[in-house]
């Protein structure tokens, strides 16, 4: 061999070897897999149980390859490259030993490809149409196995097609870590279940569908809906969470029927959905979506043409700005618009010398202060420490890399606080500074903070233990933006700067009658703002509020003028993910008729009001810049939020989060009414003895301020401090915000009635 | 001039072949009121079959779709429910559709299709004034119950019916010699036509509704 060629991996530095498979020489790194190897010339080996996520498991063995000197036909999933390796993917051996395994699998298939979801994008009958023989020498009737098994509130399963691969029990175990599916019974009598024989409940359910070679495993909501021919497929960015996963969307008829994960995206999504971004869907063709502008005249809404509309808005600005000044305007919003909308509404109003604008509602602190750390340094993180709410339910896929980290990178899981990180590993949870800075110890390696930007109990001391670092650390932070395009709409501008008011300012201003316009574009703060009685105080005492959104939500119910805009599927631009990378969204369904962009709008209200935007082909490279420039003041926020203990006997609360609350797409999704969050009280087991409350009982929330929640369950859970209970926030049938901030309640046993 | 006199015995000759067929049996027919007889394997309009205990065979899969070389048929699938079956197994068609103006009774659906729902019969009189009369649907497509052929496949072990490839048995019942009309849909329009039934029904809205 000359000089010239390489002898280790560039990347890896791996030894490389030197082999060769159908006769082409292949150098590739050692302990590569031979499906990997030949995956580099471009020979795809068939496999059904390997997967690259999940690694090999010599199961199927459908990846028969002859090696030369070997006796035997040999797996290529679970065979390691070896220098000088002689192998041959297609010859009339391999062939011979694929058309058997092939037979095998077919001996009891139902073969009902016509009405199987996966007729048509199915590795069993394109490999049949390979290697299988075309009749079956089988003269016995088949194994009949149950099908349409429901697995839980997603997932049906079809025993009969399953061919026991194990992706889906391996994509539980390996990458959710739940370790909710498990094979039953033996040859060929060996079903799916779950561990527990209760339903199959996860947040990343959705995958397993993708993962199924076969037809076994199907989607509530796709089944029977369409064949793969009929779908035209859209590639844009999940915009449902900070994360921005990648993904698929397929489309028939201008109705969008599923999304699916993008394999190729290591960088995000590491080929991942969560079932929020991958079912919450349907709410894009619901009938409930607003078509005309509302106007509310004595109480009732009134359908106006769009002219008049936007006349009106532009008005109401003109006339605010000339009895009072720019003061007496706001806008609240922007994490849920794309970049150039963002971009657009802060430039507009800054135009006009408004500076009362911000796009938080529930949190207060800066998103900005994340560091530009993307998703892949998480995983060679050495110490992850989180703190606030558990980002499994405000990043979902973001916590499949905490636990890729922690499970087979060796990283530690500490979280700090009133939260638990409830990732399904090995995490130690810590409340009091010197309890962390024992967690932490004095060799913490690379350390990842993730926060989830609310300001949270426990003082600035524990901020202080975290922080208190040896110096060479190089400690990545991210910080949770509680909407999608939360980072983005900070970094373009939609934040109070000088003497602009925040969200809740606002409100406190308005309430006390100076606002005279404010806008909300895409945010429902009646829901999400912590403190509801004072978000619907200063809505009511605004003389005009305007909402855009999709749907007449809580409110848009307070405003005098909604206006219905297009959903993340049918307008096109860029979002910016949680780590700051700006991510490109395309459009795949055409809105309703009628229905504009938030960006078309404010293109429309800024030349009623003679403010010049920046034009379209100028958009792209301002976001890049901006969302790319680091805060200005550099400083880490404080974290802290003063402690209101609870008087005598009532409880303090915790707010938590779930995957599936709030009020716009999931409120208004009917299809994956199952999935929506019920309420829960949780509560610790000493609290719940006290209380005489066992898990799984009805209870009403008394708040201090005379509200109450009704019909919650509780939840008894170790992990919560005694003395509190965390309530979910953002549930539209018992919204935790109507308690009022920091609030105090007591939890009341239903009485059951027989 | 002269010359030309001579042709009269070619013209005669000519003559004598039209005027022989004067006496011959006329290949005309009296179209609408006598009716040939199709070749065959005629293609002509569509329809669904069903099963003999009236469950539709079609099961929504969309094979007959994919395998149209003129786009002609949509169709869109949906969940049997128990209360409610449609078809045996778990997929029926919620909305099956031919545009009979884009087809080219080429016949590739019915050999697509595995359950023999879609058949081509030999009729062939679908004119009308309205364009989208020709979008035929399930109500005019499918045949009625009592006219189902054949074992459904959920009586037999593992659901496979017992006709599944037999397209050529299930034309069978389709009797060449009486036209048309044999067909079991025809059978029923012949019915009617006979006490002079074939009516345009008037929809809710007024308009002339489907033919039946
Ligand atoms: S799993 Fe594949 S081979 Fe089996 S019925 Fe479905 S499409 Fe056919
Ligand atoms: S259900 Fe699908 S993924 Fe799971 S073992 Fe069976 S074939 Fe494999
Ligand atoms: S006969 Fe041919 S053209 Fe007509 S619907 Fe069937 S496949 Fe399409
Ligand atoms: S007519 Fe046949 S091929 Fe077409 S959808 Fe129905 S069952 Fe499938
Ligand atoms: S892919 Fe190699 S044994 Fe299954």
């Amino acid at each position: 061999m000359s000089a010239a060629v390489p002898q280790t991996d560039p990347a890896s530095h791996a030894e490389l070897v030197t082999l060769s498979i159908d006769g082409v020489e292949v150098r590739v790194p050692k302990g590569t897999l031979l499906v990997e190897a030949a995956k580099t010339i471009h020979t795809d080996i068939p496999v059904y149980c390997y997967h690259e996520k999940l690694g090999p498991a010599g199961l199927c063995r459908i990846c028969l390859v002859e090696i030369d000197g070997m006796p035997k036909l040999q797996i290529a999933c679970n065979t390691v490259v070896a220098d000088g390796m002689k192998v041959h993917t297609r010859n009339p051996r391999v062939d011979d030993g694929r058309r058997a395994i092939l037979e095998f699998f077919l001996l009891n298939h139902p073969l009902d490809c016509p009405i199987c979801d996966k007729g048509g994008e199915c590795d069993l009958q394109d490999y049949a149409m390979a290697w299988g023989s075309g009749s079956s020498r089988m003269i016995d009737p088949k194994t009949s196995k149950p099908k349409a098994v429901d697995l839980g509130p997603t997932i049906v399963l079809d025993e009969e097609r399953c061919i026991v691969c194990q992706r889906c029990v391996r994509f539980d175990q390996i990458i959710t870590r739940e370790e909710s599916l498990r094979t039953e019974d033996r040859a060929v009598q060996t079903i799916i279940a779950t561990a527990t024989g209760k339903p199959y409940v996860s947040d990343f359910t959705g995958n397993v569908t993708e993962l199924c070679p076969v037809g076994a495993l199907t989607s509530k909501t796709y089944r029977f809906r369409s064949r793969p021919w009929d779908n035209h497929r859209t590639t844009t960015s999940c915009t449902q969470c900070s994360v921005g996963c990648r993904m698929h969307v397929d489309e028939r008829g201008n109705t969008v029927l599923r999304t699916m994960s993008v394999p190729e995206d290591d960088a995000l999504s590491d080929s991942w959905l969560c079932d929020r971004g991958r079912y919450n869907v349907g709410f894009v063709n619901d009938e409930r979506r607003l078509t005309m502008p509302l106007l509310k005249q004595d109480g009732a809404w009134v359908q106006i043409d769009w002219a008049d509309a936007l006349d009106l808005w532009a008005e109401k600005i003109k006339a605010a700005l000339a009895a009072g000044g720019p003061e007496r305007i706001g806008a609240i919003g922007g994490g849920r618009l794309l970049n150039e909308e963002a971009l657009l509404a802060a430039h507009l109003h800054r135009a006009l010398g408004v500076e009362n604008l911000d796009h938080r509602i529930g949190t207060q602190t800066l998103v900005h202060h994340g560091s530009f750390a993307n998703h892949v340094d998480l995983e060679n993180a050495n110490t992850i420490i989180t703190l606030g709410r558990p980002p499994s339910q405000l990043a979902p896929v973001l916590d499949l890399r905490i636990r890729k980290a922690v499970s087979r990178n060796g990283a530690r899981l500490i979280s700090a606080g009133d939260y638990a990180a409830d990732s399904f590993v090995p995490e130690t949870h810590v409340t009091t500074p010197a309890g962390l800075k024992d967690a932490i110890g004095a060799n913490p390696g690379r350390v990842a903070m993730i926060w989830d930007g609310v300001f949270f109990e426990g003082g600035p001391e524990l901020t202080a233990a975290m922080h208190d670092l040896p110096a060479a650390t190089r400690v990545d932070r991210y910080v949770l933006p509680e909407t999608p395009n939360g980072r983005g709409a900070e970094a373009l501008g939609m934040i109070p700067r000088g003497a602009g008011l925040g969200t809740g300012a606002m409100f406190a201003a308005a309430r006390d009658g100076k606002l005279d316009v404010l806008s909300i574009l895409g945010a429902n703060p009646v829901l999400r703002y912590p403190d509801r009685a004072l978000a619907e105080d200063g809505l009511r005492a605004t003389p005009f509020v305007v909402v855009t959104d999709l749907f007449l939500t809580e409110t848009a119910e307070f405003a005098n003028l909604v206006l219905p805009v297009c959903s993340a599927f049918e307008k096109s631009g860029t979002t910016t993910d949680l780590a700051g990378d700006v991510l490109p969204v395309v459009g795949s369904v055409r809105p309703p008729d009628g229905v504009l962009a938030d960006g078309d709008l404010l293109v429309e209200l800024a030349e009623r009001l003679g403010v010049t935007l920046p034009m379209p082909d100028e958009l792209e490279a301002k976001v890049r810049e901006l969302v790319k420039t680091p805060p200005a003041d550099g400083a880490v926020p404080a974290y802290v939020r003063a402690t209101a203990a609870a008087p005598g006997g009532a409880l303090r609360v915790i707010a938590d989060a779930a995957i599936f609350t709030g009020g716009g797409t999931l409120a208004f999704d009917t299809a994956i009414r199952e999935l929506h969050a019920r309420p829960h009280a949780r509560i610790n087991p000493a609290t719940a003895r006290a209380l005489a409350l066992a898990d799984g009982d009805p209870v009403n929330v008394a708040g201090d301020n005379g509200t109450t929640l009704y019909d919650l369950v509780v939840r008894v859970d170790e992990r919560v401090a005694e003395g509190a209970v965390a309530l979910l926030d953002g549930v539209v049938r018992a919204p935790l915000n109507a308690l009022g901030r920091a609030p105090a309640v007591r939890l009341e046993k239903v009485p059951v009635t027989a | 001039m002269r010359k030309n006199l001579f042709n009269v015995g070619a013209l005669v000759r000519g003559m004598s072949t039209t005027f022989s067929y004067m006496f011959k049996k006329k290949p005309t027919v009296e179209y609408p009121s006598v009716k040939k007889q199709h070749a065959p394997r005629f293609h002509g309009l569509h329809e669904l079959r069903r099963y003999a205990d009236g469950k539709e065979r079609c099961i929504g899969c969309e094979l007959c779709a994919i395998a149209c070389p003129a786009n002609a048929i949509t169709v869109i699938g949906a969940e049997n429910s128990p209360e409610d079956r449609r078809s045996p197994g778990e997929r029926f068609a919620a909305r099956y559709e031919i545009d009979e103006l884009r087809c080219i009774f080429c016949g590739l659906c019915e050999e697509a299709c595995p359950t023999d729902a879609i058949v081509l019969t030999p009729r062939f009189e679908m004119a009308d004034y309205r364009r989208g009369a020709f979008v035929y649907a399930k109500d005019r497509l499918l045949v009625p119950p009592e006219a189902g052929v054949g074992t459904p496949p959920d009586e037999r072990p593992n659901g496979i019916p017992a006709d599944l490839g037999g397209v050529f048995r299930a034309k069978d019942t389709v009797d060449i010699a009486e036209g048309y009309d044999a067909t079991h849909r025809g059978h029923i329009l012949k019915t009617q036509r006979r006490g002079l039934t074939l009516r345009q029904a008037k929809g809710d809205d007024g308009r002339p509704g489907e033919i039946e």
